[in-house]
């Protein structure tokens, strides 16, 4: 009854409660799209360390600081984090101890004519010769996949190959690798078809993902192979995906490794080439902050299973993503310089970094909801002085219904119940105005913009509050009126 | 057996510092079924009176017995299911709600009268009474696009929606002309014949006020003269 009631009073100022509603769905409609930018803004920041790779740790079979030369330094474990002016001590020998081995890749044959980049130009000469021992196995990828605080483990075989579509041919990355690898590599999206399935990997079907570069080299931009057959070591294989980058700000390259890259799954390279061992292990920590840790243990259990005597050197070589990017090109001995230093650099710089990336979205954040706050304090202001002020208006009708029967609390009841639907209608207004005006933004701008269910209710929950403080107040002076003075009141 | 008996009926109000007796002790005797006029000049306490018997108000002191009720201690809420029961008030000023029909300020009392009518059957009812005062093809008007004399006869129909046995009119025909104002109390007359309706009309024109059947004349807050119409 006492609904009906209010209804009846907000029908008979249309013009009123409507201007009054728009007021309250602006402020809330506000609050959910600066919230929404603000979050997709934090959240794509958050994708960005994670797509960096932050919390990703990749074994390499081998050790280059050992290869050809057993004479040279040999780091203990327990001297991993190796001061800078060690890694100066053993620059030259180092150096020549490495590029025979550069030289002696298939890719760098001087009498092969190419027009792509060589492995050297990919990873840097430091790490081209890496990878080659045979020392990783399959079963110490299952054995780091127990290991605590590590989320996803992807065993892989990296070839260089001359891919051909038809007339076409391309000379790119080769990756083996696991099914988990969308999960790890989170800058990538498959952009079409998927990425082969785990009944794929277990049969070692002859199934290929491309990377982006190589299907606008072999098909065109933007054509989808997928269903169509590629050739790879005379071999054919039937395209299920397309991976691309998830990021329109790192796009796809020539020589990236990443999108200038196929991927297939490493069983069959296996059955292919007939080897059983692997060039790499990544390993996702499921903490950037433990990063460190996860790596020393996958260190300590690699150690453990190869059986290597606490004076021998690694046979494999673990390093962070972020060790990998700072020192991918640089000179042999200044990247491992770097690399031996890295893990406190780690600690300070990425952990710093992250944190003032956090820090600096949380500012423009709170910078953002403050503003958004203040017009939904308007608009509840709004709502506040409009149901006052029709009290005031309204007295001789308050007069009118006490002296037909009505008592204090139902006048009261009434006003209350009109601001509190003006709440809760342009609450709802307000939360359909702020998803559609958010969906406009990222779709206009090209803004990445988050709402989450939370946020939704507790702006709709803010709307009802206002609702129920811009009520009492009215209601309670309402509820107090004398009959005989309203009566009267012109 | 006495529809309203007032006793010694006093009320002051406190004006700023100053304390306004607007009623003096007054007593009176209204049976069932009767049609009184309350005059007096302005300042008489005609008007408190009325708001005391319509119990929107309560006497300073004295007793006031509505039926066999005594209605001078009762509580606010009490008070309203009495306005909502067995009062109807008629204004001078009408007091329509604006912007609303006919029809719906006819409803009004029976959304507070705690009975459980439904929508359809509020609306039946209101259109009924309407019709009863000839007013069915205004139902849907709203009070700015009706004459003075059919705001009037909506009042009296929102007045007796709820069945009251006392009807309270406060210068009913102050804000009408002369023809309107005859319609209108002869519409009184009918009621308090036709349905036994005690009817307290309180205005200051004494050809107004002879068409009920008893004058109770008022001056500086007590009764000055009581009587059948023509006595005095």
């Amino acid at each position: 009854m006492s609904l009906e009631i209010a209804l009846s009073g907000l029908k008979r100022y249309r013009l009123r409660t409507a201007l009054s509603l728009f007021g309250l769905a602006i402020g809330v409609g506000c609050v959910l799209v600066t919230v929404g930018i603000g979050n997709g803004a934090h959240r794509s920041i958050q994708n960005q360390i994670r797509a960096a790779g932050l919390n990703v740790i990749l074994v390499k079979a081998g050790n280059y600081k050992t290869k050809g030369d057993e004479t040279i330094e040999v780091q203990a474990p327990h001297a991993r984090l190796a001061p800078i002016f060690d890694g100066l001590d053993g620059l030259d020998r180092v150096f020549s101890a490495l590029t025979p081995a550069v030289l002696a890749h298939p890719e760098n044959d001087p009498m092969e004519k190419h027009d792509h980049p060589t492995a050297a130009d990919r990873l840097g000469d430091a790490e081209a010769g890496l990878g080659a021992a045979a020392t990783l196995t399959q079963e110490d990828a299952d054995a780091i996949a127990k290991l605590p605080g590590v989320a996803d483990v992807a065993s892989g075989v990296h070839e260089n190959a001359k891919v051909f579509a038809g007339e076409r041919r391309w000379f790119t990355r080769l990756h083996g690798t696991d099914v988990d690898l969308p999960r790890i590599r989170r800058a990538h999206v498959v952009s079409m078809g998927r990425f082969f399935s785990e009944r794929e990997l277990r049969r070692a079907e002859q199934v290929v993902v491309l990377g982006s570069i190589v299907r606008d080299k072999l098909f065109a931009s933007d054509a989808d192979p997928v269903g169509d057959e590629v050739t790879l070591w005379n071999q054919s294989f039937r395209v299920v995906g397309v991976t691309a980058s998830a990021n329109w700000m790192t796009p796809g390259a020539v020589g990236d490794d990443e999108f200038d890259a196929v991927y297939v799954p490493f069983t069959t390279i296996h059955r292919l080439l007939n080897v059983t061992n692997l060039n790499t292990i990544t390993v996702t920590a499921e903490s950037t902050g433990e990063v460190s840790k996860v790596a020393a243990a996958v260190t300590d259990l690699l150690r453990a299973r190869h059986r290597i005597a606490d004076t021998a050197p690694d046979d494999f070589t673990v390093v962070t993503q972020a060790s990998e990017v700072l020192t991918k090109g640089l000179h042999p001995n200044v990247a491992r310089v770097l690399a031996g230093n890295l893990p406190n650099l780690e600690r300070v710089t990425l952990e710093e970094l992250s944190m003032t990336l956090e820090r600096s979205s949380r500012t423009m954040m709170a910078l953002l909801v403050s503003i958004a706050l203040v017009s939904l304090l308007v608009g509840g202001v709004g709502i506040g002085n409009v149901m006052l002020l029709s009290v005031t208006e309204r007295t001789r009708e308050i007069g009118v219904r006490l002296s037909v029967g009505a008592r204090a609390r139902d006048v009261g009841a009434q006003f209350f119940l009109e601001a509190l639907l003006l709440g809760a209608v342009g609450g709802v207004a307000g939360v359909l105005l702020g998803i559609l005006a958010s969906r406009l933004v990222s779709e206009s701008f090209g803004w990445t913009t988050s709402l989450s269910p939370g946020v939704v209710v507790v702006s709709y929950g803010i709307a009802i509050a206002i609702g129920l403080v811009a009520g009492f107040f009215p209601a309670r002076r309402a509820a107090r009126l004398d009959p005989i003075e309203a009566l009267r009141y012109e | 057996m006495a529809k309203i008996s007032v006793r010694d009926l006093k009320k002051t109000y406190a004006v700023g510092e100053v304390e306004v007796e607007a009623l003096r002790g007054v007593s009176l005797e209204i049976e069932d079924g009767e049609f009184v006029a309350v005059i007096g000049p302005s300042g008489s306490g005609k008007s408190t009176l009325m708001h005391i018997l319509g119990c929107l108000d309560r006497p300073t002191s004295g007793r006031y017995l509505l039926g066999e009720k005594d209605v001078s201690e009762i509580s606010p809420d009490e008070r309203a299911s009495l306005r909502s029961r067995q009062i109807g008030f008629v204004f001078q000023s009408f007091n329509l709600l604006p912007r609303t029909p006919a029809v719906e300020n006819v409803e009004l009392p029976l959304l507070y009268n705690g009975g459980k009518l439904s929508r359809s059957q509020r609306r039946s009812r209101a259109l009924e009474m309407l019709a009863s005062l000839g007013l069915s093809d205004r139902a849907l008007h709203h009070p700015n696009q009706l004459s003075g004399g059919q705001q009037q006869r909506v009042a009296i129909a929102r007045a007796l929606i709820n069945s009251p046995g006392l009807l309270l009119a406060d210068e009913p025909t102050g804000n009408l002309d002369s023809q309107t104002s005859r319609e209108i109390m002869e519409l009184f007359r009918r009621l308090n014949q036709e349905r036994g309706l005690t009817l307290v009309i309180i205005t200051h024109e004494r050809n107004i006020a002879e068409c009920a059947s008893r004058i109770v004349e008022l001056r500086d807050g007590t009764v000055e003269s009581d009587g059948p119409v023509g006595a005095s």
